[in-house]
């Protein structure tokens, strides 16, 4: 046989066939992450891009902020930068979470083209990865944008002087990975679910909402509840993040009563024990949404769902 | 040789007697008619039937497709009540009274509603473009406000398994009270909301079939920056302005103010109309969105065919 991308003289890169491991992933996941900026992006104008990504951010803190100010008026001030955090980095958690899953169904549903991404050479899963980054990366801003309203707007103390640098960067990259991990479980059940799941990954995070300690201490929470929080990473992260952006404000870990202080015996965890804790659970929930989505992965496969589309 | 289902003179199909002028009320294709004129001029009598039957046929696939989904059961109906007891917290936390609690609960089951017309009524259309499917609507002999009515009559009992979930889970756990005196009243608006809303969504997908892209993100900003607005989680009332234009404007804003209102009665005056008020706001938005919908319908298909955007996809 004669291979026609071959020119005279030049030999056959073994490569070509075999994949080139690394680079190959790395290929794949920047065209994919290209890919999905682009489908995110070239609708419209930056400037309506921008409003559309950061409204829904900006309007689930607003929601909280005026939660605070009908009830506790004008002391509910002091608990704004609490709010205003937490309500920030779970616009991050959503966006992170819903990119692989709406992947998914859009590449399903509506494009049609799963099966072709899934029988090309590429790693399924560093595409999707890839795909999801874009949306990881609108969260981000829309978080930011949240903050700055928060400090410009809504009057919220902030130094830039006081952050702790250091734990702010551990943090954020720990919890990117989870909220990836996250996202790669999502994809898995929308792998083997009908197209009305496009909501699934808001509804799991919304449930999520309730034990991280987003907006409220985990210490009102029931001790069962507290303790799924304990476990959960999503809760290390926002505390760390917390920790970091304001030292010494209050934590949604621990508090007279919590169950943090009746395990631990301190009041609030140290900057270390949220890194600890955040690099165990993410551990955990990193290998096993990597056990999951295999299993998921098969079992779509086995039934064939990855060339499904459905109607509601 | 005559159409299939067409007899010719003196020659009954299958052995049939030549059918009479009106034909019956199934009557459709396939069945004997005198001439291909017969069977083209239904009367008003099979035109209903035939509408009737789109109805059910667009509502069937979501009823049908509850049962085929197990996952519905976590992720509708469970899930749902754990994100709206944050809310519940947020409050607990605060201290706030307890009608506060109720407030969040009806909000949360409202958002069901909600989400399902701005999910699967407003952009709808938009999908189906994508799936293929929207030419086939408006291909085929029937009024494609069928398709819109039940894609509603579907959404909302598909939706309703969610709020009474909430409603009812969230009641029970979180031992909210509600003190009720205008029974009627309430029932009344709360069946005036569902009409205004899933109005709203029809208004909305005729709007969506002209859209690309931008109908996905549209509908992203149908929901926290509308639940704000709306007062989900507060009296609306409190909005001030922003809060009057809501209730205004957004049938979301107005029903929930309303059996608030009617629902809690012990929570004095909130700032905003009476609930009869609220109804009869709800009586002209209901009568104005299914209204804009036909027309916008009608006019955005036209526009539609004209600038080819029918069949386009995935733009």
């Amino acid at each position: 046989m004669i291979d026609a991308g071959l020119v005279e003289g030049e030999r056959f890169d073994p490569g070509r066939a075999r994949g080139r491991g690394t680079i190959d992933l790395l290929r794949s996941f920047r065209t994919a992450a290209a890919l999905g900026w682009k489908m995110e992006a070239n609708w419209t104008d930056p400037v309506l891009f921008f409003i559309y990504s950061v409204a829904k951010p900006v309007a689930s803190a607003l929601i909280l902020v005026f939660m605070l100010q009908v009830i506790a008026g004008p002391a509910g001030i002091a608990l704004r930068p609490f709010v205003i955090v937490g309500s920030a980095l779970w616009s991050f958690v959503v966006s992170g979470v819903a990119g692989l899953a709406w992947a998914v169904l859009d590449d399903r549903e509506r494009y049609r083209m799963l099966k072709y991404i899934y029988v090309s050479p590429s790693s399924f899963i560093t595409i999707l990865l890839g795909r999801g980054i874009a949306r990881l990366a609108v969260g981000a801003m829309g978080a930011g944008i949240t903050l700055a309203v928060g400090v410009i707007v809504l009057g919220v103390p902030f130094n830039l002087g006081d952050i702790d640098w250091l734990l702010l960067a551990i943090v954020l990259v720990l919890g990117a990975v989870t909220i990836c991990a996250l996202a790669v479980v999502m994809a898995a059940v929308c792998l083997q679910t009908r197209q009305e799941s496009w909501d699934y990954p808001e509804v799991v995070v919304g449930a999520l909402f309730l034990v991280v300690g987003a907006v409220f201490p985990l210490s009102v929470l029931p001790l069962p509840l507290q303790a799924f929080g304990l476990v959960s990473p999503l809760t290390w992260w926002i505390a760390g993040v917390r920790q970091a952006l304001f030292p010494g404000g209050p934590s949604s870990i621990g508090g007279p009563g919590s169950l943090w202080q009746q395990l631990a015996g301190t009041l609030n965890p140290s900057a270390f024990e949220v890194v600890v804790a955040l690099l165990l659970s993410g551990a955990v929930v990193t290998l096993a949404s990597a056990i999951l989505f295999r299993s998921g992965e098969a079992r779509a496969k086995d039934r064939g769902l990855i060339d499904r589309t459905t109607g509601s | 040789m005559a159409a299939p289902g067409v007899a010719q003179p003196g020659l009954p199909a299958g052995g049939s007697p030549p059918p009479s002028a009106a034909p019956g009320l199934r009557a459709f294709v396939g069945r004997p008619t005198a001439s291909p004129q017969a069977a083209a001029n239904w009367t008003p009598r099979q035109v209903w039937a035939n509408n009737l039957h789109s109805i059910v046929g667009r509502a069937y696939p979501r009823v049908r497709g509850l049962t085929r989904e197990p996952s519905w059961i976590v992720f509708q109906m469970l899930l749902p009540f754990l994100t709206t007891s944050s809310f519940v917290f947020v409050y607990r936390a605060l201290d706030a009274p307890a009608a506060y609690i109720g407030f969040v609960v009806i909000g949360g089951a409202m958002t069901a509603f909600w989400l399902n017309v701005v999910w699967m009524m407003a952009a709808q259309l938009y999908w189906e473009k994508d799936q293929g499917n929207l030419e086939l609507y408006f291909a085929a002999p029937m009024n494609v406000m069928s398709v819109l009515i039940g894609m509603a009559v579907g959404g909302l009992v598909m939706s309703s398994t969610r709020a009474v979930a909430i409603l009812f889970i969230a009641t029970f756990v979180f031992g909210v009270s509600f003190s009720i005196s205008q029974w009627g009243l309430l029932i009344a608006v709360f069946i005036l909301t569902l009409a205004a809303l899933y109005g709203f969504g029809m208004m909305l997908a005729s709007l969506f079939v002209m859209w690309g892209r931008e109908a996905f993100h549209l509908t992203q900003l149908m929901t926290e920056p509308v639940y704000f607005v709306s007062g989900l989680n507060f009296p609306v009332g409190r909005l001030g302005f922003i809060g009057a234009l809501a209730i205004a404007l957004i049938p979301l804003a107005v029903g929930l103010d309303a059996m608030r209102q009617l629902a809690f009665v012990s929570t004095g005056p909130t700032g905003t109309p009476e609930p009869w008020i609220e109804a009869l706001i709800l009586v002209a938005m209901t009568v104005v969105f299914i209204g804009l919908a036909r027309w916008l319908l009608h006019s955005m298909e036209e526009r539609a065919r004209r600038e080819g955007r029918l069949t386009v996809r995935w733009r």
